[in-house]
Protein backbone atom coordinates (compact mmCIF):
# COMPACT_ATOMS: atom_id res chain seq x y z
CA UNK A 1 0.00 0.00 0.00
CA UNK A 2 2.74 2.68 1.05
CA UNK A 3 4.88 1.74 -2.22
CA UNK A 4 1.08 2.55 -4.38
CA UNK A 5 0.66 5.85 -2.52
CA UNK A 6 4.22 6.74 -3.42
CA UNK A 7 3.61 5.61 -7.04
CA UNK A 8 6.25 2.85 -6.77
CA UNK A 9 5.14 0.31 -9.12
CA UNK A 10 4.86 -2.98 -6.97
CA UNK A 11 5.35 -6.89 -7.85
CA UNK A 12 1.38 -7.48 -7.31
CA UNK A 13 -1.04 -4.22 -6.89
CA UNK A 14 -2.73 -3.83 -3.62
CA UNK A 15 -6.44 -4.72 -3.37
CA UNK A 16 -9.51 -4.19 -0.63
CA UNK A 17 -12.49 -2.38 -0.44
CA UNK A 18 -12.81 0.73 1.51
CA UNK A 19 -15.70 0.81 4.08
CA UNK A 20 -17.12 -2.27 6.21
CA UNK A 21 -15.86 -3.86 2.70
CA UNK A 22 -18.02 -6.60 2.34
CA UNK A 23 -21.56 -7.25 3.72
CA UNK A 24 -22.42 -9.44 6.04
CA UNK A 25 -24.08 -12.19 3.53
CA UNK A 26 -21.12 -12.35 1.29
CA UNK A 27 -18.46 -13.29 4.66
CA UNK A 28 -20.69 -15.96 5.03
CA UNK A 29 -21.19 -17.30 1.51
CA UNK A 30 -17.23 -17.17 1.32
CA UNK A 31 -16.34 -18.35 4.71
CA UNK A 32 -18.94 -21.21 4.97
CA UNK A 33 -18.17 -23.57 7.81
CA UNK A 34 -15.70 -20.99 9.10
CA UNK A 35 -18.18 -18.39 9.73
CA UNK A 36 -18.51 -17.17 13.44
CA UNK A 37 -21.40 -16.81 15.30
CA UNK A 38 -21.32 -15.50 19.44
CA UNK A 39 -19.43 -12.49 21.07
CA UNK A 40 -16.73 -11.26 18.65
CA UNK A 41 -17.45 -13.18 15.32
CA UNK A 42 -18.09 -9.95 13.49
CA UNK A 43 -14.44 -9.07 13.52
CA UNK A 44 -12.89 -12.74 13.27
CA UNK A 45 -15.37 -13.22 10.39
CA UNK A 46 -14.33 -9.29 8.74
CA UNK A 47 -10.27 -10.53 9.13
CA UNK A 48 -10.81 -14.90 7.96
CA UNK A 49 -12.75 -13.16 4.86
CA UNK A 50 -9.55 -10.18 4.59
CA UNK A 51 -7.38 -13.42 5.02
CA UNK A 52 -9.32 -15.60 2.52
CA UNK A 53 -9.08 -12.86 -0.35
CA UNK A 54 -5.98 -11.83 0.20
CA UNK A 55 -6.71 -7.94 0.89
CA UNK A 56 -4.48 -5.47 1.90
CA UNK A 57 -7.13 -3.10 3.51
CA UNK A 58 -9.43 -3.10 6.18
CA UNK A 59 -11.68 -0.27 6.32
CA UNK A 60 -13.46 0.88 10.33
CA UNK A 61 -15.40 3.47 12.00
CA UNK A 62 -15.16 5.75 15.17
CA UNK A 63 -18.21 4.88 16.08
CA UNK A 64 -21.08 6.63 17.61
CA UNK A 65 -23.26 5.97 20.35
CA UNK A 66 -26.43 3.41 19.13
CA UNK A 67 -29.29 4.81 17.35
CA UNK A 68 -32.30 5.43 19.41
CA UNK A 69 -35.52 3.91 19.01
CA UNK A 70 -38.36 6.57 19.07
CA UNK A 71 -41.52 5.07 17.65
CA UNK A 72 -42.87 2.58 14.70
CA UNK A 73 -43.00 4.18 11.29
CA UNK A 74 -47.18 3.95 10.55
CA UNK A 75 -46.64 2.53 6.84
CA UNK A 76 -44.54 -0.18 7.05
CA UNK A 77 -44.75 -0.80 11.17
CA UNK A 78 -40.69 -0.92 11.35
CA UNK A 79 -38.71 1.04 13.83
CA UNK A 80 -37.87 4.50 13.47
CA UNK A 81 -34.77 5.26 15.49
CA UNK A 82 -32.68 8.64 15.68
CA UNK A 83 -28.67 8.58 15.46
CA UNK A 84 -25.99 11.12 16.80
CA UNK A 85 -26.77 13.63 14.43
CA UNK A 86 -30.13 13.93 15.32
CA UNK A 87 -32.41 12.43 12.39
CA UNK A 88 -34.59 9.58 11.95
CA UNK A 89 -34.79 6.95 9.90
CA UNK A 90 -36.81 3.51 9.12
CA UNK A 91 -35.61 0.32 6.91
CA UNK A 92 -38.77 -1.49 5.87
CA UNK A 93 -38.90 -4.58 5.23
CA UNK A 94 -36.76 -6.00 2.50
CA UNK A 95 -35.43 -2.65 1.43
CA UNK A 96 -32.95 -0.01 2.11
CA UNK A 97 -32.70 3.06 5.17
CA UNK A 98 -35.26 6.15 4.29
CA UNK A 99 -34.98 8.99 5.83
CA UNK A 100 -37.96 10.03 8.10
CA UNK A 101 -37.66 12.94 9.81
CA UNK A 102 -34.61 15.80 8.38
CA UNK A 103 -32.61 17.05 11.63
CA UNK A 104 -34.13 20.41 9.95
CA UNK A 105 -37.30 21.45 7.91
CA UNK A 106 -36.32 25.19 7.88
CA UNK A 107 -33.25 27.11 7.28
CA UNK A 108 -33.47 28.67 10.55
CA UNK A 109 -34.19 25.62 12.20
CA UNK A 110 -30.72 24.53 10.49
CA UNK A 111 -28.87 27.80 11.68
CA UNK A 112 -29.84 26.76 15.64
CA UNK A 113 -28.77 22.88 14.81
CA UNK A 114 -26.04 21.34 16.82
CA UNK A 115 -23.43 19.14 16.03
CA UNK A 116 -23.02 15.71 19.11
CA UNK A 117 -20.37 15.67 20.92
CA UNK A 118 -17.78 13.46 19.67
CA UNK A 119 -15.44 13.37 22.56
CA UNK A 120 -17.01 9.73 24.16
CA UNK A 121 -16.99 8.47 21.01
CA UNK A 122 -15.71 4.61 20.58
CA UNK A 123 -12.24 4.24 18.76
CA UNK A 124 -11.41 1.34 20.13
CA UNK A 125 -11.92 -0.73 16.80
CA UNK A 126 -9.61 1.27 14.85
CA UNK A 127 -7.40 0.40 17.56
CA UNK A 128 -7.79 -3.28 17.64
CA UNK A 129 -7.31 -3.42 13.93
CA UNK A 130 -4.00 -1.70 14.31
CA UNK A 131 -2.94 -3.64 17.12
CA UNK A 132 -4.09 -7.37 16.08
CA UNK A 133 -3.58 -7.10 12.35
CA UNK A 134 -0.80 -6.13 9.60
CA UNK A 135 -3.87 -4.06 7.55
CA UNK A 136 -3.56 -1.19 6.12
CA UNK A 137 -6.45 0.48 8.43
CA UNK A 138 -8.62 3.13 6.63
CA UNK A 139 -10.55 4.73 8.73
CA UNK A 140 -13.78 6.00 7.42
CA UNK A 141 -15.43 9.20 8.28
CA UNK A 142 -17.89 11.66 6.10
CA UNK A 143 -17.62 15.63 5.55
CA UNK A 144 -20.31 17.98 4.72
CA UNK A 145 -22.08 17.19 1.31
CA UNK A 146 -22.86 13.86 1.45
CA UNK A 147 -23.69 13.60 5.15
CA UNK A 148 -25.16 17.14 4.50
CA UNK A 149 -27.59 15.99 2.24
CA UNK A 150 -28.52 12.36 4.34
CA UNK A 151 -29.22 14.40 7.21
CA UNK A 152 -31.50 17.05 5.58
CA UNK A 153 -33.04 15.11 2.32
CA UNK A 154 -31.77 15.12 -1.04
CA UNK A 155 -34.33 17.65 -2.61
CA UNK A 156 -34.35 20.34 0.48
CA UNK A 157 -30.54 20.21 0.80
CA UNK A 158 -29.91 21.13 -3.14
CA UNK A 159 -32.66 23.60 -3.20
CA UNK A 160 -31.53 25.31 -0.12
CA UNK A 161 -28.27 25.73 -2.04
CA UNK A 162 -29.51 28.37 -3.52
CA UNK A 163 -32.14 29.72 -1.43
CA UNK A 164 -30.01 29.65 1.92
CA UNK A 165 -26.50 29.93 0.81
CA UNK A 166 -25.19 31.14 4.42
CA UNK A 167 -26.70 28.90 6.16
CA UNK A 168 -25.81 26.06 4.15
CA UNK A 169 -22.26 27.38 4.48
CA UNK A 170 -22.70 27.23 7.92
CA UNK A 171 -23.98 23.79 7.97
CA UNK A 172 -21.08 22.63 5.64
CA UNK A 173 -18.78 24.17 8.43
CA UNK A 174 -19.92 22.63 11.08
CA UNK A 175 -20.43 19.19 9.47
CA UNK A 176 -16.16 19.56 8.67
CA UNK A 177 -15.70 20.57 12.04
CA UNK A 178 -17.09 17.37 13.56
CA UNK A 179 -15.84 14.86 10.94
CA UNK A 180 -12.37 16.89 11.08
CA UNK A 181 -12.54 15.98 15.12
CA UNK A 182 -13.37 12.38 14.33
CA UNK A 183 -10.79 12.15 11.81
CA UNK A 184 -8.10 13.08 14.35
CA UNK A 185 -9.49 10.92 16.92
CA UNK A 186 -9.29 7.74 14.24
CA UNK A 187 -5.52 8.94 13.22
CA UNK A 188 -4.96 8.88 17.28
CA UNK A 189 -6.20 4.95 17.11
CA UNK A 190 -3.45 4.41 14.35
CA UNK A 191 -5.12 4.77 11.13
CA UNK A 192 -2.70 4.42 8.69
CA UNK A 193 -5.21 6.75 6.82
CA UNK A 194 -8.60 8.30 6.32
CA UNK A 195 -11.04 8.30 4.17
CA UNK A 196 -13.55 10.92 3.62
CA UNK A 197 -16.68 9.64 2.19
CA UNK A 198 -18.30 12.36 0.03
CA UNK A 199 -20.53 11.72 -2.69
CA UNK A 200 -20.40 14.68 -5.16
CA UNK A 201 -21.58 13.42 -8.33
CA UNK A 202 -23.92 11.04 -10.13
CA UNK A 203 -23.15 9.22 -13.00
CA UNK A 204 -23.51 12.32 -15.41
CA UNK A 205 -21.71 15.35 -13.82
CA UNK A 206 -21.49 16.76 -10.24
CA UNK A 207 -24.90 17.05 -8.57
CA UNK A 208 -24.68 20.64 -8.39
CA UNK A 209 -22.65 23.55 -10.64
CA UNK A 210 -18.68 23.06 -10.24
CA UNK A 211 -18.73 26.68 -9.79
CA UNK A 212 -20.43 26.80 -6.24
CA UNK A 213 -18.14 23.80 -4.92
CA UNK A 214 -15.33 25.77 -5.40
CA UNK A 215 -16.73 28.99 -4.16
CA UNK A 216 -18.47 27.34 -0.77
CA UNK A 217 -17.66 23.78 -0.52
CA UNK A 218 -14.60 22.76 -1.81
CA UNK A 219 -12.35 25.74 0.07
CA UNK A 220 -13.79 23.93 3.31
CA UNK A 221 -13.30 20.38 2.20
CA UNK A 222 -8.95 21.69 1.63
CA UNK A 223 -9.28 22.92 4.70
CA UNK A 224 -10.37 19.49 6.50
CA UNK A 225 -7.58 17.38 4.54
CA UNK A 226 -4.96 20.05 5.38
CA UNK A 227 -5.43 19.25 8.98
CA UNK A 228 -5.72 15.69 8.96
CA UNK A 229 -2.54 15.63 6.48
CA UNK A 230 -0.22 17.44 9.47
CA UNK A 231 -0.87 14.22 11.12
CA UNK A 232 1.44 12.54 8.15
CA UNK A 233 -1.53 10.02 6.85
CA UNK A 234 -2.74 10.06 3.92
CA UNK A 235 -6.36 11.44 2.71
CA UNK A 236 -8.73 8.78 0.52
CA UNK A 237 -11.76 10.63 -0.76
CA UNK A 238 -14.54 8.62 -2.02
CA UNK A 239 -17.16 9.76 -4.04
CA UNK A 240 -19.42 7.97 -7.01
CA UNK A 241 -20.32 9.69 -10.24
CA UNK A 242 -18.57 11.41 -12.89
CA UNK A 243 -15.96 13.70 -11.19
CA UNK A 244 -14.00 14.95 -14.25
CA UNK A 245 -14.93 18.57 -14.23
CA UNK A 246 -13.75 19.02 -10.64
CA UNK A 247 -10.34 16.66 -10.42
CA UNK A 248 -7.78 19.67 -10.38
CA UNK A 249 -9.70 20.81 -7.93
CA UNK A 250 -9.83 17.81 -5.75
CA UNK A 251 -5.64 17.97 -6.36
CA UNK A 252 -5.74 21.47 -5.00
CA UNK A 253 -7.46 20.05 -1.91
CA UNK A 254 -4.76 17.98 -1.75
CA UNK A 255 -6.33 14.53 -1.84
CA UNK A 256 -4.05 11.71 -2.23
CA UNK A 257 -6.17 9.05 -3.13
CA UNK A 258 -9.39 8.90 -5.22
CA UNK A 259 -11.71 5.91 -5.08
CA UNK A 260 -14.49 4.92 -6.79
CA UNK A 261 -13.78 5.78 -10.32
CA UNK A 262 -16.80 3.88 -11.56
CA UNK A 263 -16.83 3.16 -15.27
CA UNK A 264 -20.25 3.82 -15.42
CA UNK A 265 -19.79 7.28 -14.76
CA UNK A 266 -16.97 7.61 -17.29
CA UNK A 267 -14.27 7.38 -14.62
CA UNK A 268 -11.66 5.05 -16.35
CA UNK A 269 -8.70 4.81 -14.12
CA UNK A 270 -5.67 4.04 -17.34
CA UNK A 271 -7.53 7.00 -18.82
CA UNK A 272 -7.47 9.16 -15.50
CA UNK A 273 -4.09 8.23 -14.79
CA UNK A 274 -2.80 9.67 -18.04
CA UNK A 275 -3.84 12.87 -17.23
CA UNK A 276 -4.07 13.04 -13.39
CA UNK A 277 -1.79 9.95 -12.45
CA UNK A 278 1.54 12.55 -11.43
CA UNK A 279 -1.13 13.92 -8.45
CA UNK A 280 -3.76 11.69 -7.71
CA UNK A 281 -3.49 7.58 -7.11
CA UNK A 282 -6.45 6.19 -8.11
CA UNK A 283 -8.52 3.38 -6.64
CA UNK A 284 -11.30 0.92 -7.55
CA UNK A 285 -12.47 0.54 -11.08
CA UNK A 286 -14.33 -2.53 -10.61
CA UNK A 287 -18.14 -2.28 -11.46
CA UNK A 288 -20.02 -3.72 -8.70
CA UNK A 289 -22.93 -4.42 -11.09
CA UNK A 290 -20.14 -6.70 -13.17
CA UNK A 291 -19.69 -8.59 -9.74
CA UNK A 292 -23.55 -9.29 -9.25
CA UNK A 293 -24.50 -9.98 -12.86
CA UNK A 294 -21.75 -11.49 -14.58
CA UNK A 295 -19.68 -14.23 -15.50
CA UNK A 296 -16.51 -15.39 -13.59
CA UNK A 297 -14.91 -15.43 -17.24
CA UNK A 298 -15.74 -11.58 -17.49
CA UNK A 299 -15.00 -10.69 -14.05
CA UNK A 300 -11.37 -12.28 -14.48
CA UNK A 301 -11.04 -11.00 -18.20
CA UNK A 302 -12.22 -7.30 -16.49
CA UNK A 303 -9.92 -7.61 -13.64
CA UNK A 304 -6.80 -8.59 -15.54
CA UNK A 305 -7.10 -5.47 -18.20
CA UNK A 306 -7.88 -3.26 -15.70
CA UNK A 307 -4.23 -4.20 -13.78
CA UNK A 308 -2.21 -4.40 -16.73
CA UNK A 309 -3.54 -0.76 -18.32
CA UNK A 310 -3.24 0.88 -14.61
CA UNK A 311 -0.47 -0.69 -12.84
CA UNK A 312 2.23 0.88 -14.61
CA UNK A 313 4.76 3.26 -12.44
CA UNK A 314 2.43 2.69 -9.14
CA UNK A 315 -1.05 5.09 -8.28
CA UNK A 316 -3.32 2.22 -8.48
CA UNK A 317 -5.49 0.44 -6.00
CA UNK A 318 -7.67 -2.22 -7.09
CA UNK A 319 -11.34 -2.52 -5.34
CA UNK A 320 -14.45 -2.38 -6.13
CA UNK A 321 -16.27 0.73 -7.36
CA UNK A 322 -18.33 1.11 -3.94
CA UNK A 323 -18.36 -1.73 -1.56
CA UNK A 324 -19.02 -5.53 -2.26
CA UNK A 325 -22.36 -5.41 -1.89
CA UNK A 326 -25.01 -8.60 -0.67
CA UNK A 327 -26.24 -8.91 -4.09
CA UNK A 328 -22.70 -9.73 -5.46
CA UNK A 329 -21.68 -13.26 -6.05
CA UNK A 330 -19.59 -14.68 -4.16
CA UNK A 331 -18.05 -16.49 -6.92
CA UNK A 332 -17.18 -12.98 -8.78
CA UNK A 333 -15.96 -11.53 -5.21
CA UNK A 334 -13.21 -14.80 -5.64
CA UNK A 335 -12.62 -14.45 -8.84
CA UNK A 336 -11.67 -10.56 -8.37
CA UNK A 337 -9.75 -11.19 -5.97
CA UNK A 338 -7.93 -14.33 -7.09
CA UNK A 339 -6.66 -12.56 -10.20
CA UNK A 340 -4.81 -9.99 -8.42
CA UNK A 341 -3.08 -12.31 -6.74
CA UNK A 342 -1.69 -13.91 -9.65
CA UNK A 343 -0.96 -10.99 -11.54
CA UNK A 344 2.48 -10.03 -10.95
CA UNK A 345 5.01 -8.59 -12.83
CA UNK B 1 -46.93 41.93 -20.37
CA UNK B 2 -48.62 39.72 -23.35
CA UNK B 3 -48.59 36.18 -24.08
CA UNK B 4 -45.85 36.37 -27.15
CA UNK B 5 -43.81 38.00 -24.47
CA UNK B 6 -41.30 35.44 -22.52
CA UNK B 7 -41.50 36.76 -18.70
CA UNK B 8 -42.59 33.29 -17.68
CA UNK B 9 -40.02 31.71 -19.50
CA UNK B 10 -37.57 33.48 -18.24
CA UNK B 11 -39.56 32.55 -14.53
CA UNK B 12 -39.04 29.36 -15.19
CA UNK B 13 -35.32 29.41 -16.14
CA UNK B 14 -34.80 31.89 -12.98
CA UNK B 15 -37.05 29.25 -10.66
CA UNK B 16 -38.55 32.17 -9.53
CA UNK B 17 -41.96 31.23 -8.12
CA UNK B 18 -43.26 35.24 -7.32
CA UNK B 19 -42.59 36.37 -10.55
CA UNK B 20 -43.98 33.37 -12.21
CA UNK B 21 -47.46 33.26 -10.24
CA UNK B 22 -47.59 37.30 -11.12
CA UNK B 23 -47.18 36.63 -15.00
CA UNK B 24 -49.33 33.74 -15.02
CA UNK B 25 -52.65 35.28 -13.18
CA UNK B 26 -51.43 38.36 -14.85
CA UNK B 27 -52.10 36.51 -18.78
CA UNK B 28 -55.28 34.84 -17.36
CA UNK B 29 -56.83 38.14 -16.32
CA UNK B 30 -55.85 39.11 -19.60
CA UNK B 31 -57.80 36.51 -21.75
CA UNK B 32 -54.89 34.35 -22.61
CA UNK B 33 -56.13 30.68 -22.74
CA UNK B 34 -53.96 28.56 -20.22
CA UNK B 35 -53.42 26.11 -22.38
CA UNK B 36 -51.99 28.80 -24.39
CA UNK B 37 -49.88 30.15 -21.64
CA UNK B 38 -49.16 26.35 -21.07
CA UNK B 39 -47.64 25.22 -24.49
CA UNK B 40 -46.02 28.32 -25.39
CA UNK B 41 -44.40 29.55 -22.36
CA UNK B 42 -44.00 26.91 -19.82
CA UNK B 43 -43.78 23.76 -21.99
CA UNK B 44 -41.12 25.42 -24.12
CA UNK B 45 -39.05 27.15 -21.07
CA UNK B 46 -38.75 23.67 -19.28
CA UNK B 47 -37.50 22.20 -22.79
CA UNK B 48 -34.71 24.52 -22.13
CA UNK B 49 -34.34 24.09 -18.88
CA UNK B 50 -33.85 19.82 -20.00
CA UNK B 51 -31.54 20.60 -22.71
CA UNK B 52 -29.12 22.81 -20.40
CA UNK B 53 -29.06 20.30 -17.80
CA UNK B 54 -28.24 17.73 -20.15
CA UNK B 55 -25.41 19.81 -21.48
CA UNK B 56 -24.67 20.31 -17.36
CA UNK B 57 -25.30 24.10 -17.76
CA UNK B 58 -27.90 23.47 -15.18
CA UNK B 59 -27.67 21.60 -12.12
CA UNK B 60 -29.90 19.74 -9.71
CA UNK B 61 -30.77 23.12 -7.53
CA UNK B 62 -31.65 24.45 -10.34
CA UNK B 63 -33.66 22.24 -11.91
CA UNK B 64 -35.54 21.89 -8.80
CA UNK B 65 -35.89 25.16 -8.42
CA UNK B 66 -37.32 25.23 -12.36
CA UNK B 67 -39.44 22.50 -11.89
CA UNK B 68 -40.85 24.34 -8.61
CA UNK B 69 -41.52 27.32 -10.62
CA UNK B 70 -43.40 25.20 -13.06
CA UNK B 71 -45.90 23.22 -10.25
CA UNK B 72 -46.67 26.97 -8.91
CA UNK B 73 -47.78 27.97 -12.41
CA UNK B 74 -49.70 24.67 -13.28
CA UNK B 75 -51.29 24.66 -10.29
CA UNK B 76 -52.62 28.44 -11.09
CA UNK B 77 -53.52 27.49 -14.66
CA UNK B 78 -55.42 23.40 -13.71
CA UNK B 79 -58.78 25.37 -12.83
CA UNK B 80 -58.92 27.06 -16.17
CA UNK B 81 -57.69 24.36 -18.25
CA UNK B 82 -60.22 21.77 -16.66
CA UNK B 83 -62.89 24.03 -17.63
CA UNK B 84 -61.45 24.90 -21.27
CA UNK B 85 -63.13 21.92 -23.57
CA UNK B 86 -60.48 22.51 -26.18
CA UNK B 87 -57.70 22.60 -23.64
CA UNK B 88 -55.50 19.06 -23.95
CA UNK B 89 -56.09 16.80 -21.81
CA UNK B 90 -52.63 16.09 -19.90
CA UNK B 91 -51.28 12.44 -20.25
CA UNK B 92 -50.52 10.45 -17.21
CA UNK B 93 -47.40 8.66 -15.87
CA UNK B 94 -47.08 6.59 -12.95
CA UNK B 95 -44.05 6.55 -11.49
CA UNK B 96 -42.27 4.89 -8.44
CA UNK B 97 -38.73 3.16 -7.26
CA UNK B 98 -39.51 -0.30 -7.19
CA UNK B 99 -39.82 -2.89 -4.23
CA UNK B 100 -36.72 -3.47 -2.20
CA UNK B 101 -35.48 0.10 -3.08
CA UNK B 102 -35.07 2.98 -1.03
CA UNK B 103 -33.68 5.04 -3.67
CA UNK B 104 -35.45 8.26 -5.07
CA UNK B 105 -32.80 10.67 -6.27
CA UNK B 106 -33.39 9.50 -10.36
CA UNK B 107 -36.76 8.98 -9.69
CA UNK B 108 -37.91 12.41 -8.45
CA UNK B 109 -35.33 14.08 -11.10
CA UNK B 110 -37.28 12.19 -13.81
CA UNK B 111 -40.97 13.14 -11.97
CA UNK B 112 -39.79 17.00 -12.13
CA UNK B 113 -38.41 17.14 -15.49
CA UNK B 114 -41.91 14.71 -17.06
CA UNK B 115 -44.26 17.69 -15.41
CA UNK B 116 -42.12 20.41 -16.63
CA UNK B 117 -42.74 18.51 -20.51
CA UNK B 118 -46.41 19.21 -19.13
CA UNK B 119 -47.53 15.47 -17.96
CA UNK B 120 -49.68 14.87 -15.10
CA UNK B 121 -47.60 12.43 -13.18
CA UNK B 122 -48.46 10.56 -10.06
CA UNK B 123 -45.58 9.79 -7.79
CA UNK B 124 -45.92 6.31 -5.66
CA UNK B 125 -42.52 7.25 -3.90
CA UNK B 126 -40.41 4.60 -3.34
CA UNK B 127 -40.45 0.47 -2.37
CA UNK B 128 -43.27 -0.10 -4.40
CA UNK B 129 -45.39 -3.18 -4.74
CA UNK B 130 -45.85 -4.43 -7.91
CA UNK B 131 -49.66 -4.20 -7.32
CA UNK B 132 -49.30 -1.31 -6.74
CA UNK B 133 -48.00 0.46 -9.59
CA UNK B 134 -51.04 -1.90 -11.40
CA UNK B 135 -53.44 -0.05 -9.79
CA UNK B 136 -52.87 3.26 -9.47
CA UNK B 137 -52.14 3.16 -13.57
CA UNK B 138 -55.82 1.51 -13.68
CA UNK B 139 -57.30 3.91 -11.89
CA UNK B 140 -56.01 7.06 -13.35
CA UNK B 141 -55.95 5.17 -16.88
CA UNK B 142 -51.92 6.21 -16.79
CA UNK B 143 -50.63 5.93 -20.85
CA UNK B 144 -46.56 4.80 -19.37
CA UNK B 145 -45.41 3.22 -15.82
CA UNK B 146 -42.20 4.72 -15.33
CA UNK B 147 -40.26 2.15 -13.16
CA UNK B 148 -36.77 3.16 -11.23
CA UNK B 149 -33.85 0.63 -9.10
CA UNK B 150 -30.49 1.87 -8.31
CA UNK B 151 -29.68 -1.46 -7.07
CA UNK B 152 -28.66 -4.37 -8.99
CA UNK B 153 -30.73 -6.60 -6.85
CA UNK B 154 -33.61 -4.35 -7.06
CA UNK B 155 -34.02 -3.97 -9.98
CA UNK B 156 -35.09 -7.57 -10.72
CA UNK B 157 -37.95 -6.17 -8.69
CA UNK B 158 -38.42 -4.48 -12.21
CA UNK B 159 -39.87 -7.83 -14.00
CA UNK B 160 -42.44 -8.77 -11.88
CA UNK B 161 -44.18 -5.54 -12.24
CA UNK B 162 -44.15 -5.81 -16.07
CA UNK B 163 -45.09 -9.14 -15.53
CA UNK B 164 -48.08 -8.13 -13.65
CA UNK B 165 -49.42 -5.46 -16.48
CA UNK B 166 -48.59 -8.39 -19.33
CA UNK B 167 -51.06 -10.71 -17.33
CA UNK B 168 -54.15 -7.89 -16.62
CA UNK B 169 -56.22 -7.96 -19.83
CA UNK B 170 -57.48 -4.37 -18.98
CA UNK B 171 -53.31 -3.23 -18.57
CA UNK B 172 -51.59 -5.53 -20.74
CA UNK B 173 -50.84 -2.45 -23.70
CA UNK B 174 -49.96 -0.27 -20.80
CA UNK B 175 -45.82 1.34 -21.68
CA UNK B 176 -43.11 0.39 -19.16
CA UNK B 177 -40.24 2.78 -19.25
CA UNK B 178 -37.40 1.68 -16.31
CA UNK B 179 -34.36 3.38 -15.70
CA UNK B 180 -31.46 3.54 -13.12
CA UNK B 181 -27.95 3.17 -12.47
CA UNK B 182 -28.01 -0.87 -13.38
CA UNK B 183 -30.49 -1.31 -15.91
CA UNK B 184 -29.69 -1.48 -19.38
CA UNK B 185 -31.63 -1.31 -22.45
CA UNK B 186 -30.77 -5.31 -23.32
CA UNK B 187 -32.04 -5.63 -19.61
CA UNK B 188 -35.11 -3.39 -20.38
CA UNK B 189 -35.19 -5.69 -23.73
CA UNK B 190 -34.75 -9.01 -21.68
CA UNK B 191 -37.52 -8.40 -18.73
CA UNK B 192 -40.45 -7.38 -22.09
CA UNK B 193 -40.29 -3.72 -20.73
CA UNK B 194 -41.15 -1.46 -23.95
CA UNK B 195 -38.23 0.81 -23.39
CA UNK B 196 -35.17 2.48 -21.40
CA UNK B 197 -33.87 5.62 -20.50
CA UNK B 198 -30.35 6.44 -19.17
CA UNK B 199 -30.94 9.46 -18.13
CA UNK B 200 -33.79 11.99 -17.02
CA UNK B 201 -33.88 13.84 -19.89
CA UNK B 202 -34.03 11.13 -22.47
CA UNK B 203 -36.97 9.46 -19.91
CA UNK B 204 -39.38 12.82 -21.20
CA UNK B 205 -38.60 12.00 -24.74
CA UNK B 206 -38.96 7.97 -24.50
CA UNK B 207 -42.25 8.84 -22.81
CA UNK B 208 -43.49 11.33 -25.31
CA UNK B 209 -42.40 8.72 -27.58
CA UNK B 210 -44.51 5.87 -26.11
CA UNK B 211 -47.25 7.99 -25.91
CA UNK B 212 -47.61 8.89 -29.59
CA UNK B 213 -46.97 5.08 -30.10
Amino acid sequence: MISALQRVETARVPIGEIGGGYTDVIIKALLSADYQIGSDASFQNHLKVRQLLGADIVGARVLGPPVEVIGIHEDWRTDIYRDFWGASYTQPPDATVQLVTPIAKTPAELETWQTPDVSKFDKSLIHRWKTDTDFFVLATLNAGFDLGYELLGFERFMMWTIQARKVMHAYFEKLIQTNLKLALMSVEAGADGILIADDLAFNTGTFVDPGYLRSDYLPLLKGMVSEIKKTGVPVFLHSDGDLRSIIPDLIDCNIDVLQSCDPNANMDIPTLKQEYGRDLVFMGNIDVDLLANGTVAAVENTTRNLIRAARQGGGFILSTSNVVASYCKPENVRAMYAVAQKELT
Amino acid sequence: MSASDNSIQQAILLGNVDSISKSVNHLLHEGVAAQTILDDQLLSGMAIVGERFKRNEMFLPQVLMSAQAMQTAIDLLKPHLLKDSTALKQQTVVIGTVKGDMHDIGKNLVRIMLIGAGFEVIDLGVNVPAQRFLETAAHHGASVVCLSALLSSTMNNMKEVVDCFRGDPGLSQTKILVGGAPVSREFSKAIGADGYAPTATDAVAKVQLLCQA
